[in-house]
C-alpha cells in the first residue's frame, strides 16, 4: 500500500483553478519533494491531504484512508507545518513546545531525540516569549514542534523559509533520520539543494502536474526554470573599489547594541564603497536584522560610531532617512493599496512632484512588465513579483544606498534571477546595495561579504577572497565552517 | 507628503469591507433609532388596583387612572397579595390599594388612607410613578378645603399639573432635544477614538509602520495624516446628523451652527489624539481595544450626558474638571438648546482646546521613529 | 484528558500574559460599581439657583432662607430682573430661578428645561421647600402621612440606583468577557494560522473549542463573584434571593454568551470584524436596548419587539427579581425558558456552522 495515493483531484476557489487533476503517488518512507513557482497550488494540495479542504473531484488516500470520510483517522496520523506556521507569540519556547508536544499526545522529553539537532541551538532561549526571537529563530521553534511527535507522515510546507544555510543542512540531516524510521515525507521548497535532498520530485504548475521524476532528472528536464544561467554582469559596470573616485557611503566602527546584559551586535566595523554590492551574511539570530536597524536609523546603537551617507547614525539619523531606501523582511507594501498607489505613496513620501511620479511610474511599469497590474491590489499578487516591486519602490526616489534585509525569502529561483537583475541595474546606477540573504548562490553574486557570527564579523572580503582564505569551494562552505563556530544561538 | 499620506488613509479606508459601511450606516441607524431608545420619560407604567370598597366613587377612581396615559391599567385584583405577585412576576409595576369604605368616608369629607405600592427597584421609575399616582388620587380626593394660601406656589406645567411655571428652552419638554447633542458627541467619540487606534495597532501588527519609519517622514506629518481623515469623517457624520435630527425630528440648533462644528472639531482632536496614544502604547488590537473602550465609558457615564452632574458626590465631581466629554456636552446644551453664543461657552472652548491640544502633543511625542 | 488540561493551561496564559487586557477585565467592574453605585445618580442635589427680586421682604428674605438651608439647592446670587436671570441660565451659571414677583404673595420657577425630567423634579423640590411656608400642607404631596395616600416604595425604598444598576452591570459584563473575548481569541488562531495545525491534530475540534471557553467561564465566575462582593459589602446592595439560584442563572446566561462567541467567531475572518461585530451586534443593542439604563416600556413598540431578542434583557430581568425583589425560583421561569431556549438554539446554531477545515 502507498503511503498517498492521489487520483484525478481539481480543486478551484471561485474561478481560479488551484489544482487540476492531478495524480501521483508516494511509496512509505519515501522523501517525497513538490516544488513549483509561487500559486503554483502546493498550499492547497497540502492543505487537501491534511484534511484541511475537500476537493472538488477525485479522491485521495492517505496512509489508505479517505480523505473526505476518514478525516479523524488521517488527522490521527499525519503531522503538518503550514507555510505560515505560527507560535503563540505570548509563551515562552518551551511552553510552546510542551503544548504541541501534548497536542499530539506526547511529551518532549519523549520526542527529544527528533528534534535534537534543531531545537538544542534555542534550547537556552527556554524561558524566553515566542514573540522576542528573531525570524529564523521563530522558524526553528516552529519546526521542533511540528517534529516533536512521531507521525507517520509528515507534511512540511517550505519549512525552511528564512532559515540560515547551517540549520537547513541539519534539518535535513534530521529528515534522513525521520525516514530511517519509516516515515513518509512530502515537503515543498524553493532551494534546490533541498531539492536534490529528495527521493522524488513532483513539479506545479499553475494548477497542473508538470512531472514527476528523480531530482536530478526534473532539474534538468527544467533547467531553465530552477537553475537559470548566471547573470553576466558587465566589467565596466563594477564600481572601482581601489582607484580614484572610491568613496565609502557607510562606514562603521566599534557597533555594539545590548538588550540587557544580551549583546546582540557585538563590537562591529566595517566599511561599504560607493555603488557596491555588499552581502551581510549570517545564521539565524547572529545580529543581522539589529545591526540594519542601527543603520537605517530604527535603532540607537548603545556604543561605537557609525556614518551612513556621511551622517552620523546616532544623531542625523532623520537625515539618512531621506537618502537610503529600505526593503523590510516583511511585506513593506500597503497590501490594500494597488500597485500604481503604492509607487505613488512612497514617491510622495520622499517628496518627488506629481508629474516627475507618473512618468516614472510609467517607465517603472515598462520595465518589470506589470502594466496590466497596475491597478491590481498588491495583496493579489504572487510573492516574487511583490518583492520585484518592493525593491522596485525602495529604490524609486534614487537613494544613494538601499538596505534590504533578506529580500528573496521563499521565492522560485527564476524569480530570484530577475530580482537580481533588478539589483545589478540599480547598482549600475550607482546605487549602493546591501543586503542579507541566506542563498548562498546569491552571495556570490555580491562584489563583497561579511560573514557575521555571534554578534561580531568573523569574515569580510569579495567571494573570491574568502573562498581562498577557508580553502573552501564555494561560499556556503565558508559559511557553514564559520557558522559551525557559532557559541550562542542568537 | 502629507497629501500623499492623506490619500493613501483614505484609499484604505474606502478599500476596507466594513468601514465605508460603518461611517454611512452607523451616524443613521443611531440617529433614527438612539433618540427613541434614550429616553428617561417614565411611560406605561402599569398599574394594577385592589379595590377594596366597590363604591362609585372608588370606580371614578378606577378610570382616571384607565384614562391618564401614563399608565396602563391591567386589571382588578381581588386582594393585594395576588396583585404583589403580579410585581413579583414582572407584569406590574405599582399597585393601589383602595380601603373598603372609602367611598363612605370620602363623601363624609374625612378621606380614608390609600396605600400605593410601586416596585422601586428603578428608583426613578417607582417613585415618579407613585407621585403620579398619588396626584390623581390626590385630585380624586382633593374637595374643596379651606385654603388659607399666603403665597401662590406656581406649579410647572408639567403633563398632570398646572399653573405657571415658566420652562426656558425644551418648551415641548422633548426628551429627543436633550440627548441629539449627546449622541453626537457618542458619534465623535467612537468613529474618530476607536478608528485611529485600531489603525495603528493595525500597521504595526502587519509590519508597514517599520516601513514607514525608515522613511523621512517627519512624526507630526504621519500623526496628522492619521488623524485628518478621522476628522473630516467625524465633520461629514455631524453633518449627516443634523440634517436627520432636522428631517426626521424637526429639530434644529437654536445657537450658531458654526459653534457646533467648533465644538465637534475639538472634540474629535481630544479622541483622535487619544486613540492614537492608546494605540502607540499596545500590541495588540484587543489590548487597544479594551483600552479604549475603559476610557470611553467611564468618561461617557462622568460626563453628564446622562445624569447631572451636579448630583455626583463631590469626589466624581471633581473629575469632571479633566473630562473633555463634561465640556463638550455642557457647551453643545448650551449651544443646541440653549442658544448660547460663544461668550456662553467660552469656558469650555479653552478647556477642551486646552486638553484636546495637551493629548495631541502626547500623541506625536509617544509616538516613537527611532529606539 | 491530558491534551485538554494542556490546552486549558495555555489559553489560561494567553489571558494572564496579557496584563493590560487583565487590568482592564478586573478594573472595569470595579469602576462601573463605583460609579453606578455612587455617582451616578439622577437626586436632585446643588441646583444651582438664582434669587429674582427687586426689593427684599421680610417675607422673601424668609424664602430665601428655606431654600438656602436645603441640601437641594445651592444659591449662587440675587438679581433685580427675570431678564438677567434668564440669561444666567443660558450661560450655564444656574438651573433655576426663583422669582419673587411684585405681587407680594407669588411666587414663580424660571428652571432650565433642557432636560424634562430634571427640571420637573427641581420645580417640584422647589416647591416642597417652600410649601410650608406658603401654603398649608396641600393634601396631595406623597408620603407625608396625614394625606389620603400611603406610599410604599417596594424594594428599594432609599430608591438607590445601585439596586437598579448592578444586574444590568452584571448582565453587560459576562456578555463582554464571554462573547467577545472569546471570539476574538478564536478567530486570532485563524488569523495566525496556528488554528491549522490546531485542526490537523488528532484532538476533536470541539474539544478545542471547550477548552477555549473553559478558561473565559472560569473568568466570568470569577467577575461574577467580584460583583456580587462588591454589590454586597461596598454598596449595600442586599442578596435578598438565593444566591444558589442567582450562580444557577448567571451560569446558564454565561454559556448562552460563549455560544454567541462561537457563533461569532465562525462567521467573522479578522480580528478586527470579530472585534467590531461584537462591539456593534452585542455591546451597543445590549447597553441601549436591554433595559439596562433606558427602561424597555419606554421604548417605540418596534424597538420593543427588538429588545425582545436581547438575551440580555432576560437576564436582568430576572437578576433584578433575584437579587433586589428576592422572589423565589418559580417566578423567573419564564425568564430562565427563554434564556435556555436561546441558548439551545445558538449552541446548535454555533456548532452546526464550526467548520472542521479551513473552507
Amino acid at each position: 500500500m502507498q503511503a498517498i495515493e492521489v487520483s484525478h483531484i481539481s480543486k478551484s476557489y471561485g474561478r481560479v483553478k488551484a489544482l487540476d487533476d492531478i495524480s501521483f503517488s508516494v511509496g512509505k518512507g519515501e522523501v517525497f519533494g513538490l516544488i513549483g513557482p509561487d500559486g503554483a497550488g502546493k498550499t492547497s494540495l497540502f492543505r487537501l491531504l491534511c484534511t484541511l479542504l475537500r476537493p472538488d473531484e477525485g479522491t485521495a488516500l492517505v496512509d489508505g484512508f479517505d480523505a473526505v470520510r476518514q478525516m479523524r483517522e488521517i488527522r490521527r496520523r499525519v503531522g503538518y507545518m503550514p507555510g505560515r506556521f505560527s507560535l503563540y507569540q505570548d509563551l515562552t519556547v518551551r511552553e510552546n513546545l510542551e503544548f504541541f508536544a501534548t497536542l499530539f499526545g506526547t511529551t518532549v522529553e519523549e520526542g527529544y531525540e527528533s528534534i535534537r539537532a534543531i531545537y538544542s541551538q534555542i534550547e537556552r532561549f527556554e524561558h524566553r516569549k515566542a514573540g522576542a526571537l528573531s525570524g529564523g529563530m521563530k522558524q526553528k521553534l516552529a519546526l521542533s514542534c511540528a517534529l516533536v511527535h512521531n507521525p507517520s507522515l509528515l507534511f512540511l510546507d517550505e519549512p525552511t523559509t528564512g532559515v540560515d544555510p547551517v540549520s537547513r543542512k541539519e534539518f535535513w540531516d534530521m529528515l534522513d533520520g525521520l525516514k530511517e524510521r519509516g516515515i513518509t515525507i512530502l515537503a515543498s521548497t524553493p532551494y534546490l539543494d533541498e531539492v536534490r535532498r529528495c527521493e522524488r520530485v513532483a513539479i506545479l504548475d499553475q494548477g497542473h502536474l508538470r512531472g514527476i521524476d528523480r531530482p536530478d532528472v526534473i532539474l534538468d528536464q527544467f533547467r531553465d526554470v530552477f537553475c537559470p544561467p548566471p547573470i553576466d554582469r558587465q566589467e565596466n559596470s563594477l564600481p572601482h573599489r581601489e582607484g580614484r573616485g572610491w568613496a565609502s557611503v557607510i562606514e562603521v566602527s566599534h557597533l555594539v547594541k545590548a538588550f540587557g546584559s544580551f549583546r546582540a551586535v557585538d563590537d562591529i566595523s566595517f566599511t561599504v564603497g560607493q555603488g557596491e554590492i555588499f552581502g551581510f551574511l549570517g545564521a539565524n539570530g547572529a545580529g543581522k536584522t539589529t545591526a540594519m536597524h542601527m543603520l537605517t536609523g530604527l535603532n540607537q546603537p548603545t556604543s561605537g560610531t557609525g556614518r551612513v551617507v556621511g551622517f552620523d547614525i546616532r544623531t542625523e539619523y532623520e537625515q539618512i532617512k531621506r537618502h537610503i531606501g529600505y526593503m523590510s523582511q516583511r511585506f513593506a507594501l500597503y497590501e490594500d493599496l494597488t500597485v500604481r498607489e503604492n509607487i505613488r505613496l512612497f514617491a510622495g513620501i520622499y517628496g518627488m512632484k506629481d508629474r516627475e511620479i507618473r512618468e516614472k511610474t510609467d517607465e517603472l511599469l515598462r520595465r518589470l512588465k506589470f502594466e496590466d497590474h497596475a491597478d491590481d491590489l498588491v495583496c493579489s499578487l504572487p510573492l516574487g513579483w511583490k518583492q520585484k516591486l518592493a525593491f522596485s519602490v525602495s529604490i524609486f526616489h534614487e537613494p544613494g544606498i538601499v538596505f534590504l534585509d533578506e529580500p528573496t525569502g521563499g521565492v522560485d529561483p527564476a524569480t530570484r534571477r530577475q530580482f537580481w537583475e533588478l539589483i545589478y541595474a540599480a547598482a549600475s546606477r550607482g546605487i549602493t546595495v546591501f543586503v542579507t540573504t541566506h542563498y548562498m548562490d546569491e552571495a556570490e553574486y555580491c562584489d563583497r561579504i561579511s560573514i557575521m557570527v555571534d554578534g561580531k564579523i568573523s569574515a569580510i572580503g569579495t567571494p573570491e577572497e574568502l573562498k581562498q582564505r577557508f580553502r573552501q569551494p564555494d561560499i556556503d562552505h565558508v559559511f557553514t565552517l564559520l557558522a559551525r563556530q557559532a557559541k550562542r544561538g542568537d | 507628503m502629507l497629501r500623499f499620506l492623506i490619500q493613501k488613509e483614505f484609499l484604505q479606508i474606502r478599500r476596507n469591507a466594513f468601514l465605508p459601511r460603518l461611517i454611512f450606516i452607523f451616524p443613521i441607524m443611531v440617529m433614527c433609532v438612539m433618540p427613541w431608545v434614550m429616553n428617561m420619560e417614565v411611560k406605561n407604567i402599569v398599574v394594577e388596583v385592589v379595590d377594596n370598597d366597590h363604591s362609585q366613587s372608588s370606580l371614578r377612581l378606577v378610570h382616571q387612572i384607565e384614562a391618564s396615559h401614563y399608565f396602563r391599567f391591567r386589571g382588578l385584583q381581588p386582594t393585594y397579595d395576588l396583585a404583589l405577585k403580579d410585581v413579583e412576576k414582572g407584569r406590574a409595576d405599582i399597585i393601589l390599594e383602595i380601603p373598603a369604605d372609602y367611598g363612605k368616608n370620602l363623601s363624609l369629607g374625612c378621606p380614608s388612607q390609600l396605600l400605593i405600592a410601586a416596585n422601586a427597584v428603578n428608583g426613578t421609575k417607582g417613585s415618579i410613578g407613585s407621585a403620579y399616582l398619588s396626584q390623581i388620587v390626590g385630585s380624586a380626593v382633593a374637595t374643596p378645603l379651606p385654603h388659607r394660601e399666603r403665597l401662590r406656589v406656581g406649579e410647572l406645567s408639567s403633563g398632570m399639573g398646572q399653573g405657571a411655571g415658566l420652562l426656558l428652552y425644551n418648551k415641548p419638554q422633548n426628551y429627543k432635544l436633550y440627548m441629539i447633542p449627546a449622541l453626537l458627541a457618542i458619534l465623535i467619540m467612537m468613529l474618530c477614538g476607536f478608528l485611529p487606534a485600531l489603525n495603528i495597532v493595525g500597521e504595526k501588527e502587519a509590519g508597514t509602520i517599520e516601513q514607514i519609519n525608515v522613511t523621512p517622514v517627519p512624526k507630526w506629518t504621519f500623526i496628522l495624516a492619521k488623524l485628518i481623515p478621522y476628522w473630516l469623517i467625524a465633520l461629514f457624520v455631524l453633518s449627516i446628523c443634523l440634517v436627520l435630527a432636522w428631517a426626521v425630528y424637526g429639530i434644529t440648533c437654536q445657537g450658531p451652527l458654526a459653534l457646533v462644528y467648533l465644538l465637534a472639531i475639538l472634540l474629535a482632536l481630544f479622541f483622535s489624539s487619544f486613540g492614537l496614544i492608546i494605540s502607540n502604547y499596545s500590541d495588540t488590537m484587543q489590548q487597544a481595544m479594551f483600552v479604549m473602550w475603559f476610557f470611553v465609558v467611564t468618561l461617557m457615564l462622568l460626563s453628564g450626558l446622562f445624569t447631572p452632574t451636579r448630583s455626583m458626590p463631590h469626589w466624581a465631581y471633581l473629575t469632571t474638571y479633566v473630562n473633555p466629554m463634561h465640556y463638550f456636552i455642557d457647551a453643545i446644551r448650551t449651544v443646541f438648546i440653549r442658544g448660547g453664543a460663544l461668550l456662553a461657552i467660552r469656558h469650555q472652548v479653552l478647556a477642551l482646546l486646552g486638553i484636546a491640544s495637551f493629548m495631541a502633543t502626547w500623541a506625536v511625542i509617544s509616538y516613537r521613529k527611532n529606539q | 484528558m491530558g491534551q485538554f488540561v494542556s490546552f486549558v493551561i495555555k489559553e489560561a496564559r494567553h489571558i494572564l500574559r496579557d496584563r493590560r487586557t487583565m487590568l482592564i477585565l478586573f478594573g472595569m467592574p470595579v469602576v462601573l460599581m463605583l460609579l453606578f453605585g455612587f455617582a451616578i445618580t439622577t437626586d436632585v442635589r446643588n441646583v444651582r439657583t438664582v434669587v429674582v427680586t427687586s426689593t427684599m421682604t421680610p417675607q422673601t428674605q424668609q424664602a430665601v432662607e428655606r431654600l438656602a438651608a436645603s441640601e437641594y439647592f445651592t444659591l449662587t446670587t440675587t438679581v433685580p430682573t427675570p431678564r438677567e436671570a434668564e440669561l444666567l441660565i443660558r450661560h450655564q451659571q444656574a438651573d433655576l430661578a426663583v422669582v419673587f414677583t411684585s405681587k407680594p404673595s407669588a411666587v414663580q420657577f424660571i428652571v432650565d428645561g433642557s432636560d424634562p425630567n430634571m427640571a420637573q423634579q427641581w420645580t417640584a423640590y422647589a416647591q416642597q421647600t417652600l410649601l410650608p411656608m406658603v401654603s398649608t400642607p396641600l393634601p396631595h404631596r406623597e408620603g407625608q402621612g396625614g394625606g389620603p395616600v400611603t406610599s410604599h416604595l417596594l424594594y428599594n425604598p432609599q430608591m438607590r440606583s445601585a439596586y437598579n444598576f448592578v444586574p444590568a452591570i452584571m448582565g453587560m459584563l459576562l456578555m463582554l468577557i464571554c462573547a467577545m473575548m472569546t471570539s476574538i481569541s478564536i478567530v486570532r488562531e485563524k488569523e495566525r494560522g496556528t488554528m491549522e495545525v490546531l485542526l490537523v491534530s488528532p484532538v476533536r475540534p470541539l474539544m478545542i473549542i471547550i477548552a477555549k471557553a473553559v478558561p473565559y467561564l472560569v473568568l466570568a465566575l470569577v467577575i461574577l463573584t467580584c460583583i456580587l462582593t462588591m454589590s454586597y459589602y461596598v454598596l449595600d446592595v442586599p442578596l435578598q434571593g438565593s444566591l444558589f439560584w442567582i450562580v444557577l442563572v448567571s451560569a446558564l446566561y454565561i454559556l448562552l454568551a460563549l455560544s454567541l462567541g462561537l457563533l461569532i467567531s465562525n462567521i467573522a475572518r479578522t480580528q478586527l470584524v470579530a472585534m467590531l461585530l461584537s462591539a456593534m451586534v452585542l455591546l451597543l443593542p445590549i447597553v441601549m436596548l436591554s433595559g439596562m439604563l433606558f427602561p424597555v416600556e419606554s421604548m417605540p413598540e418596534i424597538l420593543q419587539y427588538v429588545s425582545a431578542v436581547i438575551p440580555p434583557r432576560y437576564y436582568i430581568q430576572a437578576m433584578r427579581k433575584l437579587m433586589i425583589m428576592g422572589v423565589g425560583v418559580g417566578d423567573v421561569l419564564r425568564e430562565v425558558t427563554i434564556l435556555a431556549s436561546m441558548t439551545l438554539l445558538l449552541l446548535t446554531a454555533s456548532l452546526v456552522t464550526f467548520k472542521n477545515r479551513l473552507e
